[in-house]
């Protein structure tokens, strides 16, 4: 009994040990790889340590692509984007939630219908109506789309909808408007909706990609994913062998450290709300 | 509220309408997020339908064809390529999922040392962003050097060349993707796993039920919510694959790797054929309710089943 015991504990740490480097290793060796030399790193040889470091390639990248520029677009936008979003589906959650009106259910549900359809069958009259408002490759092109997200209204309705209502029924008795309401009983109790919908937007805007390719052209608007798909822009097939691995793996070493960092601090909450919004949604 | 409450209290005078009696109110906390929502998702999306069945391009008047776009697609080899692959790589990608995402869920369920380690560690991927893994993996799986083929050629396997070639590239952006993406569905399945009572397992072991009797009978049965969510997510999503495809391949070598989004956004914005793209975003669109409705319909028939 004992020694199976042994054996199943060294079975689990093997298995374990196996899963943790296969899943880690492409992100080590794009650290490795961007820690080498051009020279070494087109190498028949594997080193997982590099024989010789250099910072020459993170120098480089910098200099050849704004990418500070591009991190601080991709900041703004996810920023301004989620502040707008979440005024915007806290109160109207609110509503769909709380009052009366005309219209609502049936409001509601053709909402709640646009999460089937595609953004991409959106995406071309959207270009087409931007370029002649002349706002394509500006922030405004890149914001505004996001205040139309649906989940967001969704989650702050039902979350409304599980609440008691004592305390702004109270509020009411003793006059206060509905928007005096909303602001000082209501969201001060949807804190938890109001984090879920940042969270999500946030996360949404700052890795969408599709529509901020369309949207953008110059490096002054364009934002961090857009501008690392440009680092290997040469296709397989035509020069592969020279292109700049070490620069461009430095490049997606810098995007891609930050949220690895944060995602390890915030672990814990992080994958028990993604649970939560999946399950839900 | 009981039902005879409001008459005792109509007199009482106590009580204003429940909840608010004054519709303006309403209809001004609704308006802001109504704007933008008809404004920058029903129009365009209504637009969109109504540009599928004209010929509109960037100059000149758009002509309304009728269904002509949606016969052309039928002869343009692009297109059916494109739905091909797209096909394949869902039928290839969905089950690896949630295959090696319930396998992964069912690992790291154990209470042991380090699996806080080993959840992290197959998540991290996720957290990516969808270019930086399309930038990382281009560079993994390059033909002479990446370090897939470098271990493959320690093994005395030969190099596999991985993006460069017809017959293989869409395998580069499916393992790609399942390196990405199989830490979201092995956290959607530890979530259904922690739903299981443990009494269960208890119980079926008294009875000798054997590992794989314990899985088969206790685990895919209670467990088949999750995989109906993890398999409808991963669907749509993989029906929609783009970002990493266009940083990889952009759908070469030739047509091979070319997605529907990606003959969107090709037709659209690289060939100037608006009512085009608009088309192919109206049949993703077909395909991607049909699965809905599909699925809605057997997760209501597995249920009953269960049930009876």
């Amino acid at each position: 009994m004992k020694a199976q015991n042994t054996i199943q504990t060294i079975a689990w740490y093997i298995t374990l040990i196996i899963i943790v480097v296969l899943m880690l290793a492409p992100i080590l060796w794009m650290i490795s790889t961007s820690l080498k030399p051009e020279l070494d790193i087109l190498s028949n040889e594997i080193h997982w340590i590099p024989e010789r470091f250099t910072l020459e390639n993170y120098q480089k990248v910098l200099d050849a692509h704004p990418i500070l520029r591009w991190t601080w677009n991709s900041l703004f936008v996810a920023g301004v984007a989620t502040l707008l979003t979440v005024t915007l589906d806290a109160l109207a959650g609110y509503a769909f939630a709380r009052m009366d009106f005309r219209g609502r259910d049936i409001l509601f549900a053709i909402i709640v219908s646009m999460l089937f359809v595609p953004l991409q069958i959106t995406v071309v009259p959207l270009f087409l109506a931007f370029a002649k408002m002349e706002i394509t490759d500006t922030y405004l092109a890149l914001i505004l789309p996001i205040g139309a997200n649906v989940t967001g209204v969704f989650l702050m309705r039902q979350f409304f909808l599980g609440i008691p209502s004592d305390l702004e029924d109270a509020a009411r008795v003793d006059g206060a408007s509905a928007l005096r309401i909303w602001w000082s009983v209501v969201l001060p109790l949807a804190r938890p909706a109001l984090t879920t919908v940042a969270i999500l937007t946030f996360l949404s805007t700052w890795n969408s990609f599709f529509w901020p390719l369309i949207a953008t052209r110059s490096d002054a608007v364009r934002t961090l994913p857009v501008g690392i798909a440009q680092f290997l822009s040469v296709r397989p097939g035509l020069t592969q062998n020279v292109q700049a691995y070490g620069m461009s793996m430095a490049g997606a070493a810098l995007a891609a450290l930050p949220p690895i960092i944060l995602f390890i601090i915030l672990q814990r909450n992080f994958i028990k709300g993604i649970s939560m919004t999946g399950l839900k949604g | 509220m009981g039902r005879v409450l409001p008459r005792a209290r109509a007199d009482t005078q106590t009580r204003t309408a429940p909840r608010f009696s004054y519709k303006t109110t309403a209809y001004l906390f609704v308006l802001p997020y109504l704007i933008f929502f008809l404004a920058f998702r029903l129009g365009p999306a209504l637009v969109g339908l109504g540009m599928a069945f004209t010929n509109w391009r960037i100059v000149g008047q758009p002509d309304w064809v009728g269904f002509s776009n949606f016969e052309a697609m039928t002869r343009d080899t692009r297109f059916l390529d494109a739905l091909r692959n797209t096909a394949v790589f869902t039928v290839l990608t969905v089950p690896l999922l949630i295959i090696v995402g319930l396998a992964l869920a069912i690992f790291m369920n154990q209470p042991r040392r380090g699996r806080t380690i080993g959840r992290v560690a197959v998540f991290i991927p996720y957290v990516l962003m969808s270019t930086v893994v399309g930038v990382l993996w281009t560079w993994m799986l390059e033909r002479d050097f990446g370090l897939v083929n470098s271990y493959l050629k320690y093994l005395g396997i030969a190099p596999v060349p991985w993006l460069l070639n017809e017959n293989v590239a869409l395998y580069g952006i499916i393992l790609t993707t399942i390196w990405w993406t199989v830490g979201y569905s092995m956290v959607l399945f530890l979530a259904g796993l922690q739903d299981i009572p443990e009494e269960l397992y208890e119980a079926a072991r008294i009875d000798g039920a054997s590992p794989w009797a314990l899985f088969r009978f206790v685990t895919i049965p209670l467990l088949s919510p999750t995989i109906f969510l993890v398999a409808l997510l991963s669907i749509i999503n993989s029906f929609q694959v783009f970002d990493q495809a266009y940083v990889m391949t952009s759908g070469g070598p030739g047509t091979s790797t070319l997605t529907l989004v990606q003959y969107v956004y090709t037709a659209a914005f690289q060939f100037s054929r608006m009512g085009y793209g608009a088309a192919i975003a109206v049949v993703l669109f077909v395909i991607l309710i049909a699965i809905a409705l599909i699925q809605a319909r057997s997760y209501r028939r597995g249920l009953t089943g269960t049930m009876q």
